[in-house]
């Protein structure tokens, strides 16, 4: 037994001082704008569950009510993940809006080409938040990069009259009201409240799998103040995120050394300089995970973060690289363990990397699932069905 | 890796005069005060910056150029370095709270605004994407999974191609039923974008660096616009 | 009626040398310590060796608590908080609680000589992983080591290879909001550096840095043995992350003289955390009504002519409870706190 005057790291105790340094708590700011009739809150409605965030704040996370503000990248190439999250939705009920007068935040092409300017990213942000605020709906926003550039938006129009300004003058022309909301909330913020609630209804045991997890950049690196932490998650000293939720599922986390890099999206060099994409994707994160933790799936939360991690991996099965790692969402893979349809619900085919090794180490019959998909695919091609509902994914 | 050739006066066919009046169209920026305090060298922005692994890129020397308006060393790097830039945001933990990351989205409007060879050539064959998003509001569509655009991909693209129609047919949240968007988006949600659009110049941007493609899109912007009501909105 | 007793509140090297300055004077100082014993943070936090002279700090202190233990000019009152404070100047009745007991403590001045905490890595912006990775330690803990005798790394207690320290964990950081330099971090990383050294002959010792502040003596004294001598490795640049690889650990930065991101395999790492108030100097402000700097140490008055002066009359600041200080800043202001007090009830006595 080593006797040293240096705790193990595990029993070192810490505590946040939260009255010291630029934190960046706008919740004054917000409501002392609308006691001036600058703008109006939208608040959080209730029922809500509070989460810590990184400095101690507690950030109302609202459970229903919640108005689906939806990712163009999940939506257009890896819809599994927003299904899931409206099937969770709808396994407990709860009351939620799917809008069509819903634009993406453009803040990929702002990051990637630069073509657009603040004025035109503040008003498409506050154009989406004037549509759930007249439907009486809380945005829940389902993109990482949506979720950081609208934190962006939010910190610019508290800071900047002008700016401020501009964005009423166009609402105003479109009829719309100036509504900035209470809390700006990812959808993984809201799996995380619910991860209780998740595992009380798991069917699928997953105590055999182990993942590792890649919290978005733009989750946690832009206005960091506002992420999820939580003492008992690597000592709050890394994002809550999908971690929380995993670990509530019985699923062993692993850690990898490379865990904070980014994913290799870059915004711009995913559609035109992929080369780089792949490179950093397959070696810097996809390799070390393999290398250094061996896990079964990786777990994401951000539209370009799965599609790079899953994406990139087939180019470096020609470089006899590391690769073969199924990757997926938390949403995905809490409405696996409750019993959700790998094909018909998490659409598990628009992924590349194969993951049937993961799905039978589960005990799922990949194959029978895939049939009852096709089946649903032949009903639909012999015009039995027009569309695949709710009801069919059951 | 390329290596970042810094010497001085690199583009002498620019003149001093130019360079200082695109350095100065950058600091007029109103955010340019929160993203810059001063910079001592510290290197955590390189230390966490994907891009600085692949290509012979820093944050630091970004940051170092601007704190000491260089302009000369400031136009190289829009010229040959800040398109590197994966805008992650990592280099957001520095301890001045710079954020070279935002530094670079501003140099990077000031390039596109002025149709800088370096943003046109960054941009090559982007077209597409500003195309769909400008038009759509969304970024990117089921039906740009096309083998040739992903070749890299793999032969899952050729299978999601294929059976596009079906398996967005059998997708069950009601508005997700689209191939040319990721959604299910109203007439009127669309011409509200494009009034912003409008409203808050940012086609000029696009005509910066691409007259062709900002006349396709402003002819099918005006005709919806016409269609919807509003014939008085151009963007001449 | 007017008190010529001088209260000393802080029982470190600036209330031990305020305390023995106004009893060597002919005043009676009464120095008041919370804990059990008096020595301050170099006794609690088991400092091994002083910057720069390498002296024991047992010794040291053991020096500084003999020249107030059994001196009739100062009144040791341990175990001892201060609640309160009423009056003025010439006429402070200062409330204390002693073994559950409510006290009145009557003096004419007080001198505060609360001192700082050491910096607690959890709040650091760079992931440092002083919580997640055993072979990651702070100074404080290095000192604790070496006091020991036993410079070994927590994780399998086997003498580390390489050993990096990494400069201004939680100073000159507009993020966590200590904009200010904590002074003595460079000297006592190089200090160290020198001792393990001594504990591990062939280990790579690095020290990464921003800029390395070894002012005055400091620069002949330890910088440059440490460098030529003791070929402790110097790097400008600074590390964002910490990682475990197997069983070591990756220092992760930049070497900013050869331009080029680093990635470092390092059997320990040592953060060099630096000052911030502590609780009893946040406590003390808020009794005495003293104003605190933005950072939360008592704001002095006097610019650089007058270091130990606060906005209420008859109450005097010393040592790292006005800012980062080393021991020859906190002595040296002990000195002039007593100067300023005895100066201050002395004109008091005299009727205008």
């Amino acid at each position: 037994m080593l006797h040293l005057p240096v705790l193990k790291a595990d029993e070192r105790k810490h505590s946040m001082d939260t009255d010291k340094g630029e934190k960046v708590d706008l919740t004054d700011a917000i409501f002392q704008l609308e006691k001036e009739g600058e703008w109006i809150v939208q608040r959080v409605p209730e029922p809500y569950i509070e989460l810590d965030t990184k400095y101690g704040r507690k950030k109302k996370i609202p459970i229903e009510h919640t108005w689906h503000h939806k990712s163009c990248g999940q939506c257009g190439h890896i819809p599994g993940y927003s299904a899931s999250i409206f099937w969770l939705n709808r396994e407990f009920g709860l009351d939620y809006h799917d809008p069509t007068n819903q634009t993406s935040c453009t803040a990929w092409n702002y990051y990637a080409s630069a073509t657009s300017n603040p004025e035109a990213q503040a008003a498409v942000a506050i154009r989406n938040f004037a549509s759930a605020y007249e439907v009486g709906y809380f945005p829940l926003i389902h993109c990482g990069t949506s979720f950081g550039h609208y934190k962006e938006v939010r910190h610019a129009l508290v800071h900047q009259p002008e700016l401020r300004r501009k964005v009423k003058a166009i609402m105003e022309k479109l009829g719309k009201p100036f509504v900035i909301p209470e809390e700006i909330v990812h959808y993984s913020e809201w799996v995380l409240a619910m991860k209780d609630r998740i595992a009380e209804r798991q069917q699928l045991d997953m105590s055999m799998i182990t993942a590792t997890v890649h919290p978005a950049c733009h989750y946690h690196k832009l206005i960091e103040d506002d992420a999820i932490y939580d003492s008992e998650i690597y000592g709050a000293q890394r994002t809550a995120i999908i971690s929380g939720t995993l670990k509530a599922l019985g699923i062993n986390v692993a850690d990898y050394s490379t865990w904070f890099d980014c994913c290799g999206f870059g915004f711009r060099h995913i559609l035109v300089s992929r080369d780089f994409s792949r490179s950093f994707s397959v070696q810097r994160k996809i390799g070390v995970m393999i290398e250094e933790a061996n896990p079964d799936v990786t777990v994401t939360h951000d539209t370009g973060c799965v599609t790079t991690l899953d994406q990139s991996q087939f180019a470096g099965k020609a470089h006899d690289k590391k690769v073969g790692l199924p990757v997926m969402s938390d949403s995905q893979m809490a409405a696996l363990a409750m019993g959700a349809h790998p094909y018909k619900v998490l659409q598990l085919h628009w992924h590349n990397t194969d993951n049937k090794a993961f799905l039978e180490k589960l005990g799922i019959d990949h194959e029978k699932k895939w049939s009852e998909f096709q089946h649903e695919i032949q009903k639909i091609k012999d015009g039995k069905n027009e569309y695949m509902s709710w009801e069919d994914a059951k | 890796m390329m290596a970042l050739d810094l010497s001085q006066n690199k583009y002498s066919d620019v003149s001093m005069e130019e360079k200082d009046r695109l350095f100065a169209e950058a600091k007029a920026d109103e955010r340019w005060e929160h993203v810059l305090y001063g910079c001592y060298e510290c290197g955590i922005c390189v230390a966490a910056c994907p891009s600085a692994r692949f290509y012979d890129f820093s944050p630091r020397v970004i940051a170092q150029a601007v704190a000491r308006e260089d302009t000369d060393l400031i136009y190289t790097l829009m010229a040959d370095s800040i398109w590197d830039c994966s805008q992650c945001f990592s280099c957001d933990r520095c301890p001045r709270k710079n954020s070279p990351g935002q530094i670079i989205t501003i140099l990077r409007e000031v390039s596109v605004k002025n149709g800088l060879k370096s943003a046109k050539e960054a941009l090559q064959g982007y077209g597409r994407i500003i195309y769909k998003i400008m038009l759509t509001g969304t970024q990117v569509s089921p039906d740009m999974l096309q083998p040739d655009a992903f070749p890299d991909w793999g032969t899952h693209v050729y299978e999601i191609a294929e059976n596009l129609d079906d398996w967005r047919k059998a997708l069950p949240p009601e508005t997700l039923h689209t191939t040319e968007t990721s959604w299910v988006i109203d007439d009127k949600t669309i011409i509200e974008l494009y009034l912003i659009w409008h409203m808050t110049g940012v086609m000029d941007l696009i005509s910066g660096v691409d007259e062709g493609l900002y006349d396709i899109i402003v002819d099918v912007m005006e005709e919806r616009l016409e269609e919807a009501g509003y014939d008085d909105v151009t963007f001449d | 009626m007017a008190s010529e007793n001088i209260i000393v509140i802080g029982g470190g090297p600036a209330g031990l040398e305020a305390a023995r300055g106004v009893a060597d004077l002919g005043y009676k100082a009464i120095l008041v310590e919370k804990r059990d014993r008096l020595g301050g943070t170099p006794d609690e936090a088991q400092y091994a060796a002083l910057t720069p002279d390498m002296r024991s700090a047992k010794e040291a202190m053991d020096e500084m608590r003999d020249a107030v233990t059994d001196n009739s000019g100062v009144e040791l009152m341990l175990n001892t908080t201060v609640t309160g404070s009423e009056g003025e100047l010439g006429n402070f009745v200062v409330k204390a609680e002693q073994g559950g007991k409510q006290i009145d403590i009557e003096a004419g001045a007080v001198i505060l000589a609360t001192g700082f905490q050491h910096f607690d890595p959890g709040r650091e912006t760079q992931k440092y992983g002083y919580y997640e990775h055993d072979d990651v330690i702070t100074l404080v803990d290095a000192e604790k080591m070496f006091t020991a005798g036993n410079f070994v790394r927590p994780s399998n207690g086997e003498k580390p290879k390489s050993v990096a320290f990494i400069q201004c964990v939680g100073s000159r950081d507009r993020q966590i909001g200590n904009e200010y330099c904590s002074k003595v971090c460079c000297g006592i990383s190089s200090k160290q550096a020198i001792e393990v050294r001594h504990h591990c002959p062939d280990a790579k010792i690095y020290i990464f840095y921003i800029d390395m502040r070894m002012y005055g003596y400091w620069e002949n004294e330890i910088y440059w043995p440490a460098q030529e001598k003791h070929k402790v490795n110097y790097i400008k640049g600074m590390a964002t992350e910490i990682l475990k690889q197997g069983d070591h650990l990756i220092v992760k930065g930049e070497d900013t003289t050869l331009r080029r991101p680093m990635e470092v395999p390092m059997d320990m790492v040592i953060l060099a955390v630096g000052m911030e108030p502590s609780v009893g100097t946040k406590e003390m402000a808020e009794v005495f009504g003293v104003n605190k700097n933005k950072y939360g140490f008592i704001e002095t008055i006097g610019g650089a002519l007058n270091t130990v002066s606060t906005n209420v009359e008859g109450v005097f600041a010393a040592g790292a409870c006005t800012g980062p200080a080393d021991l020859e800043d906190s002595v040296s202001a002990a000195g002039s706190a007593v100067m300023k007090s005895i100066g201050a009830i002395r004109k008091a006595a005299v009727p205008a």
